[in-house]
């Protein structure tokens, strides 16, 4: 089980691949008004999450989702209930 | 081991020729066809024959019955690509009440916006009892609070109730079947009221004379069971020709595209529709590699409909998947609406996309669309359209100029529908009915058209609707949104959408500004860019512009089309650059400049 750390670590790696190079990304970036991202952007991030942590992310979460660091603490719980 | 619903059944292939859709099912479930589910591995889930389903939703109708609501109560149900969402739709049909979809679609960060928009659709449909899967139940439970509801809770809850022993009376052909809302505007919807009788006779044209079913069909949807497509199109249809369907939810289609392709494969799938943006989508994501992992050559209905349709992405599409035994002759383009149950028209089957082109010039001139000459010396000449057409047997489409003059073949005007097919209004609004309805039965569609060879051609889109990534977005909620801001005035904002260099839809949200500070011009246009996004889940180009920059009609209304002409100008002329745009913002603006000056 990832710690809470890593889970941060692979999101903003996942996040870098997704928007322009240099851009600074910390556990309290805004995906929404800081990286401007729109549903498709949102999916193509849920993919490679799903992918790197091998889990299904249910939907619901986003809602209440909006920095990386809702984001891992959501992925959190899901890896742990594994 | 689950074992998939089979495509071959022994029923005697029906039509939908039936009076109502508990009728359809009951027929439906003499056989061994039905509903499956796939997560977004593509692993088979859950199997729904509709022998099962219909057990299942008389069980349900029961416990809705014993709610003791008056006949055609509403029943909200957040539309989830799931077994339970089926069950509780056709539960309401045998229980004589009418169910309402609601959107399950999920924004990040999008909270209060998700809970504001059910209960604006909760309240505008007057729902007596609003059901939700367990994920989405805590939003369900927010939205309905204060409302009056008589029951809100799982499907589980439901069935936990005491069942009525009275025997179930169902919808009769003359009730509501439903109630769809359209997928737009989140603060003004509008419920389309469908009948039995209505949705029957689309379904009816929808399995014999669009896709002409024929045994060994098989159906595969990604779509929403929220939208018309999805839900008319993809569920109804071929239950009402005994058809089996797989399923998998729009957020694995969004995510792994490709599973779409996988899927066919594996299930020899014969039939799926999608707006062009799903084609492209897919596109992007394919893999060269994966190219002979894929043999397509089962599907003979590639349906392509709800937005705009431009050839050149889907013959890309086809050219790209040759290989995997895609045929290009599979392209069925349609047209439709809600407000006409789903389907207006349909193309010939097996021919594939046919595009008219024509004179680009005198179309623009005189709203009269010429055939291009051919061979086109100047690419820019020619202006090619997609064919969507014949209307159906029993419906009459009519093009008409502003005055309401029919239009002669190839003038490009207003499209007007008549036929069973129509809905009987919209719920709860008599003047919003009346506005496009007409006493004598006439749909306005709002969209420009010409009728060529018999064909409907569609020029534009709904006046005002903007449609970005196959999702229709209504101007007034971006104008709304810029109006809610300190800065700004109510009134004073304009949206709409332009077409970038690559044929893509961006949508522009023009605002009126006094504010001269650059520094808080910049923070607006962002916070704005935010708002749009979280709200909408688009990227938007906010302008802002001095006071008394936007046309107005000389009641002072505001003229999108107007504000649309004037922008595009402005960028032509490279005077629009606000400050604060961002490097996306600039590409954006660097295509759009390449186009005005492409058409001035």
């Amino acid at each position: 089980m990832p710690t809470y750390e890593n889970i941060v670590q692979q999101v903003i790696e996942a996040i870098k691949e997704i928007v322009p190079p240099g851009l600074e990304i910390n556990p309290q970036t805004d995906l929404i008004s800081d990286l401007e991202f729109d549903s498709l952007k949102v999916m193509n991030l849920m993919e490679d999450i799903e992918d790197r942590f091998d889990i299904s992310i249910p939907l619901n979460i986003l809602p209440d989702v909006r920095s990386v660091e809702d984001l891992a603490i959501q992925l959190q719980h899901l890896t742990g209930e594994d | 081991m689950l074992e998939a619903t089979p495509t071959k059944h022994r029923l005697q292939l029906r039509y939908g020729d039936f009076s109502t859709l508990t009728e359809a099912l009951d027929y439906a479930a003499q056989g061994e066809t039905g509903y499956n589910f796939y997560n977004g591995k593509g692993q088979l889930t859950f199997v729904l024959p509709y022998a099962q389903l219909r057990e299942d939703a008389i069980a349900i109708a029961k416990r809705l019955v014993g709610l003791k609501l008056e006949r055609g109560a509403r029943v909200a149900l957040v539309a989830d690509t799931d077994p339970g969402f089926l069950q509780l739709f056709y539960a309401c049909q045998y229980a004589g009440m009418v169910p309402v979809p609601l959107p399950a679609s999920l924004r990040l960060g999008g909270h209060d916006t998700y809970v504001a928009q059910l209960k604006l659709l909760l309240m505008n449909c007057r729902a007596s009892v609003a059901i939700a899967p367990e994920g989405y139940l805590a939003f369900l439970t927010e939205a309905a609070e204060e409302l009056p509801l008589s029951f809100i809770g799982s499907a589980d809850a439901l069935m936990a109730l005491p069942e009525s022993q009275a025997a179930l009376a169902p919808s009769g052909p003359d009730e509501l079947a439903y109630l769809q809302y359209t997928s737009g505007s989140t603060r003004f919807p509008r419920g389309v009221m469908i009948t039995n009788r209505t949705v029957m006779n689309n379904l009816g044209h929808i399995v014999r004379n669009g896709v002409k079913i024929r045994p060994g069909d098989r159906a595969i949807s990604w779509l929403p069971y929220y939208h018309d497509m999805g839900l008319v199109g993809l569920v109804l249809a071929p239950m009402a020709a005994q058809v089996t369907v797989d399923y998998f939810r729009t957020r694995d289609f969004a995510m792994r595209p490709r599973l779409w392709l996988s899927l066919i494969t594996k299930n020899k799938a014969t039939i799926s529709f999608s707006p062009p943006f799903g084609f492209e989508l897919c596109m992007q994501r394919l893999r060269e590699s994966d190219l002979d992992k894929y043999d397509l050559s089962s599907w003979r209905v590639a349906g392509v409909g709800a937005e705009t349709i431009r050839a050149q992405p889907l013959l890309d599409f086809a050219e790209k998947l040759a290989p995997s035994g895609f045929n290009t002759g599979a392209f069925l383009a349609c047209y439709g609406m809600a407000e006409c149950a789903l389907a207006v028209s349909f193309s010939p089957l097996g021919q594939g996309i046919q595009v008219d082109e024509v004179e680009s010039e005198t179309l623009a001139r005189t709203q009269r669309a010429f055939p291009a000459l051919k061979p086109c010396t100047q690419a820019m000449n020619a202006k090619e359209f997609v064919k969507c057409g014949f209307a159906l047997p029993d419906h009459s489409v009519e093009v008409r100029d502003a005055e309401g003059n029919t239009l002669p073949e190839r003038h490009v005007g207003t499209l007007f529908v008549k036929g069973p097919s129509v809905m009987s209004g919209y719920f709860g609004e008599k003047e919003l009915t009346r506005a496009i309805l007409s006493t004598d039965g006439w749909l306005n569609t709002g969209d420009l058209a010409y009728i060529a060879d018999q064909s409907i051609v569609i020029t534009g889109r709904q006046k005002d609707l903007i449609i970005i990534n196959g999702r229709n977005i209504w101007p007034q909620d971006l104008e709304y949104l810029a109006e809610n801001q300190p800065e700004v005035r109510t009134g004073d904002a304009s949206a709409f959408s332009v077409v970038g260099v690559d044929g893509e839809d961006r949508a522009v949200l023009v605002v009126e500004c006094r504010e001269s500070d650059l520094e808080r011009r910049s923070v607006l246009v962002d916070n704005l860019q935010g708002l749009v996004c979280n709200e909408l889940g688009i990227e938007c180009y906010i302008e802002l512009v001095p006071r008394n920059t936007l046309p107005r009609t000389t009641s002072g209304k505001l003229s999108r089309s107007g504000a649309k002409r004037d922008f595009l100008k402005r960028v032509a002329n490279g005077k629009a650059e606000p400050p604060g745009v961002n490097a996306e913002a600039c590409h954006f603006q660097h295509r759009l400049v390449s186009v005005a000056a492409g058409q001035s």
